[in-house]
């Protein structure tokens, strides 16, 4: 039989530890869901089949970047933090500190509901709430802060309640070494807290303002970028963490360059967060010009890690698929079990990080951030990431592990299989129609787009193909959230078999010593070409192109 | 666990470097910066920590049922 330690460990958690981890999850996709349909409504009106009333595109775009970038990728994230750190380890039980878990939930959903009040009645600052942008001072406007510092509290509990999975059983010495898992989930522990300390950073002042408890805060700007700069960090530290787990899990094998490579990599995220911040300050007008220069060659750094994760997990699983028979440059990739819902998801979020992560090299050039950053190149690119790699990635896992906690088999395999295909492909289209549009000048967070007849004509043809790849997005996630919903509410058979009958390909065992594994450096090869291309191209068509840019903060 | 503990200190010293630019060279002069920075490398100082007291103990649970089994 295949081994499933992962499943195994999740079956022997405490009844308590399960239904903390489903509350998580149920609350992420909850979530989840509101923002996809907000964002569906937002696509409508930028195609043009919605009228853009006054608030209502904006009310949609604010509620639809609040649910998707603040709950549900942290709701998520909380879920398989605690889920990873409470199964890192062969002899470690349960969780631990699991009421301190419980009050960030609780601290993470009054947030949530904060944050729905704030967005629905008062003026729709958009996610970022740039407290001048509202103008005057609000309990509305508060509720919105107010949801954000709870939303802080909660992921701090649940860090620290993730610290302690990790750290406790070694005090009580049921476990002997911390493994990579366990290290990482130490490290994205700690990132939490940080991004939980910068939200306070960011929004206490924003908040006693609001309520009329304090000034106009002066530099929100800077507390917002530092803030976003963790938090647009973090969804991508955790979906490399996830992939680490799944391969592991879904067959069998470590990585060949040992535990100890992998726990440098997971600590090389941490090091190059703080040098990589200073492109979101690039719009800044004050910035001094040496500070951009620095700052945008230090920038170059961010990615590093995920190419270093990504270059781990894809040699470990291909020296072992040509171990056990494998042949041809790419016939391991085909020997993949593509039928396998998680495979899939994992396999389609690897394609379009690759696509996210060349296209936002184009944007992180100190000379090119001012042309593009208020453009629709910016929503273009990260749907890529956020969508096609992150949402991906955390709905395959939860394929994994919500009928690993239930113990009731996965509904419908086959069509979850199908879904990151439908994803993507909208994504494609809504991507590429977006990038091109933002290169052609077509404004983002300008919701009505005809400018009274003086716009392109291409910008409203580019935002219909947008709005169609939106909706084939959207469709695929609704679909996920019911097939995840069902095999979370039907009953369970009474001998469900432990891998629930997914497919699987079982690697582990000992791999020979010389296995040549190229596929990993010719992505980077063919990635590190795609971005010299994209941005080449970026040039060409901004010197063509008749405009000047007037910035405004980055995002 | 050696090399736990020396990651999570590297990470806090780099944070701690930077917390100190941001705070003092007047072109990178950036307080919301710093502090953030600051914060954070207090954070892995403090995960860094907790892992040595772990290892600690795992080391004198070691040292204690060496000396027992020798009695």
């Amino acid at each position: 039989m295949t081994p499933h330690p992962l499943l195994d460990h999740l079956k022997q958690l405490p009844a308590a530890d399960k239904r903390l981890l489903l509350a998580f999850f149920g609350a992420g996709l909850v979530t989840l869901a509101l923002g996809v349909l907000a964002g569906a409504g937002t696509a409508l009106v930028r195609a043009g089949l919605i009228d853009p009333a006054p608030y209502f595109g904006y009310r949609l775009m604010t509620m639809h970047g609040i649910n998707i970038f603040f709950y549900w990728l942290y709701f998520a994230q909380a879920g398989l933090l605690l889920a990873f750190s409470a199964t890192h380890a062969a002899h470690a039980r349960h969780m631990e500190w699991r009421r301190l878990a419980w009050l960030g939930y609780a601290a993470m959903v009054a947030g949530f509901v904060l944050s729905q009040v704030g967005a629905a009645s008062g003026v729709p600052l958009l996610y970022d709430a740039p407290p001048e942008l509202a103008r005057f001072a609000s309990a509305a406007v508060g509720s919105i802060y107010l949801g954000y510092l709870s939303l802080a509290l909660g992921l701090f509990c649940v860090a620290v309640s993730a610290v302690a999975s990790v750290v406790l059983p070694r005090f009580a010495g049921r476990t002997v070494s911390l493994s990579p898992i366990g290290f990482a989930s130490i490290a994205w522990a700690g990132l939490l807290m940080v991004s939980a300390l910068a939200a306070v950073n960011a929004f206490l002042p924003a908040a006693l303002w609001a309520f009329e408890k304090g000034p106009l805060p002066e530099d929100y700007a800077t507390g917002w970028h530092v803030l976003f700069h963790n938090m647009h960090y973090l969804p991508l530290m955790a979906t490399v963490v996830t992939w680490y787990v799944l391969v592991k899990a879904l067959f069998g094998i470590e990585s060949i360059f040992g535990p100890r490579f992998s726990k440098i990599v997971f600590s090389t995220y941490l090091i190059f967060v703080p040098p990589t911040s200073l492109y979101h300050m690039f719009l800044e007008p004050g910035l001094a010009e040496p500070v951009r220069v620095v700052g945008s060659l230090l920038s170059l750094f961010i990615s590093v890690p995920t190419v270093l994760v990504f270059l781990i997990i894809v040699a470990s699983l291909e020296t072992h698929a040509r171990a056990h028979g494998a042949s041809g440059l790419f016939g391991w990739i085909r020997m993949l079990p593509w039928r396998n819902p998680v495979m899939a998801a994992v396999g389609m979020a690897v394609v379009n990080l690759a696509a996210g992560g060349a296209l936002s090299f184009v944007l992180i050039q100190e000379k090119l951030a001012p042309l593009l950053s208020d453009t629709f190149f910016v929503p273009g690119y990260f749907h890529f990431l956020t969508v096609g790699t992150v949402t991906l990635t955390f709905l395959g896992a939860l394929c994994y592990l919500i009928p690993g906690l239930t113990g009731r088999p996965l509904w419908n395999p086959r069509l979850l299989a199908g879904l990151p295909y439908l994803a993507t492909a909208g994504l494609a289209l809504f991507g590429t129609a977006g990038v091109i549009a933002g290169y052609l000048g077509a404004p983002r967070r300008v919701l009505d787009l005809s400018y009274a007849g003086d716009a392109p004509a291409s910008w409203q043809v580019l935002m219909g193909v947008v709005g169609t790849g939106g909706m084939l997005m959207a469709i695929a996630l609704i679909l996920y959230i019911l097939a995840l919903a069902v095999t979370f509410l039907k009953r369970a058979p009474q001998a469900a078999a432990l891998d629930f009958g997914l497919p699987g390909w079982n690697l582990a065992g000992a791999v020979p010593a010389r296995e040549l594994a190229w596929t990993g450096p010719l992505s980077i090869l063919i990635l590190v070409g795609t971005m010299a291309l994209f941005t080449v191209v970026a040039f060409e068509m901004i010197k063509a192109a008749p405009l000047a840019a007037i910035g405004s903060g980055a995002h | 666990m050696k090399q736990d503990f020396s990651l999570l200190v590297i990470v806090a010293v780099v944070w701690a470097v930077l917390a100190l630019l941001y705070a003092t060279v007047p072109m990178f002069h950036m307080p919301g910066y710093a502090a953030v920075w600051g914060l954070g490398a207090v954070v892995f100082l403090a995960l860094a920590a907790a892992i040595a007291a772990a290892s600690r103990r795992e080391r004198k649970r070691h040292e204690h049922h060496g000396e027992a089994s020798h009695e």
